[in-house]
């Protein structure tokens, strides 16, 4: 009688550590899905600076020169590219030595959708004084240029 | 538009307070604007004054620049203002 008791208790325990030990392996995970790859869309960027007296419908210089008349409006076409919010300044400046004063800053906003061109340009009713100049363009509230034209008016 | 100065007068330096300016931009919605740096003594319609021809233009200062200005009679030196391009009168 004890025999058959211990085996009523054995058996059970036996068949549930069984089946403890033999519990299914879960599945190994699939590997994910490769992401489909994507890149980043590149912030905007200035790609070219000229420099010149005239520019066409498409913003871009169409007679370029570093050298201007004192008379002269001085154009500056700036190729952008890369897309997102895009704040463009230009800095103009007279360079004597190494003094430099300020002869214009102006600005613009835009939200860019790939390659644009801007052109910025200055005047002096009176007359350029005749030296060195320089066209700083920054982009953002940046403190060094995002590029640097040199120019000279005779 | 009219000037950039930034109000450091140096002797030896040329005047370039006639320069006129503009830019644009093949990019759409394009906006357009100069930046002048306040300095000491300056108010909004002495700066408009100066850009514009016209001190009583200092709302369209101000308007661009309720970002920094919350108060018109309140403009410190160094802040840097949006100057948006006059806007030539209605024919």
């Amino acid at each position: 009688m004890k025999k058959l008791i211990a085996i009523t208790i054995a058996l059970p325990l036996m068949t549930m550590t069984t089946l403890a030990c033999t519990k299914k392996e879960p599945p190994p995970p699939t590997p994910a899905a490769a992401a489909p790859a994507t890149t980043l869309p590149a912030p905007v960027s200035v790609s070219a600076v000229a420099l010149g007296t005239a520019i066409g419908p498409d913003k871009r210089v169409t007679a370029a020169t570093e050298t201007f008349g004192a008379k002269d409006t001085i154009y500056a076409s700036v190729e952008t590219a890369g897309t997102g919010h895009a704040k463009l300044r230009a800095r103009w400046s007279f360079v004597k030595g190494d003094k430099t004063a300020k002869v214009d800053e102006t600005t613009i906003e835009f939200d860019s959708a790939g390659p644009a061109v801007n052109e910025f340009h200055i005047s002096k009713p009176s007359g350029w004084p005749k030296g060195d100049y320089r066209i700083d363009v920054f982009l953002g509230d940046a403190e060094s240029p995002a590029a640097t034209r040199t120019f000279k008016v005779n | 538009m009219t000037d950039g100065q930034d109000g450091k007068k140096d002797d030896d330096m040329p005047d370039f307070s006639d320069v006129k300016s503009g830019a644009s931009s093949t990019a759409p919605g394009a906006e357009v604007f100069q930046t002048y740096e306040v300095k000491s003594g300056d108010s909004l319609s002495k700066i408009a004054k100066n850009f514009y021809g016209n001190g009583n233009a200092w709302k369209t200062i101000f308007d661009a620049n309720t970002d920094i200005l919350k108060d018109p009679n309140k403009i410190y030196p160094g802040q840097k203002l949006k100057i948006p391009p006059k806007i030539p009168p209605k024919l």
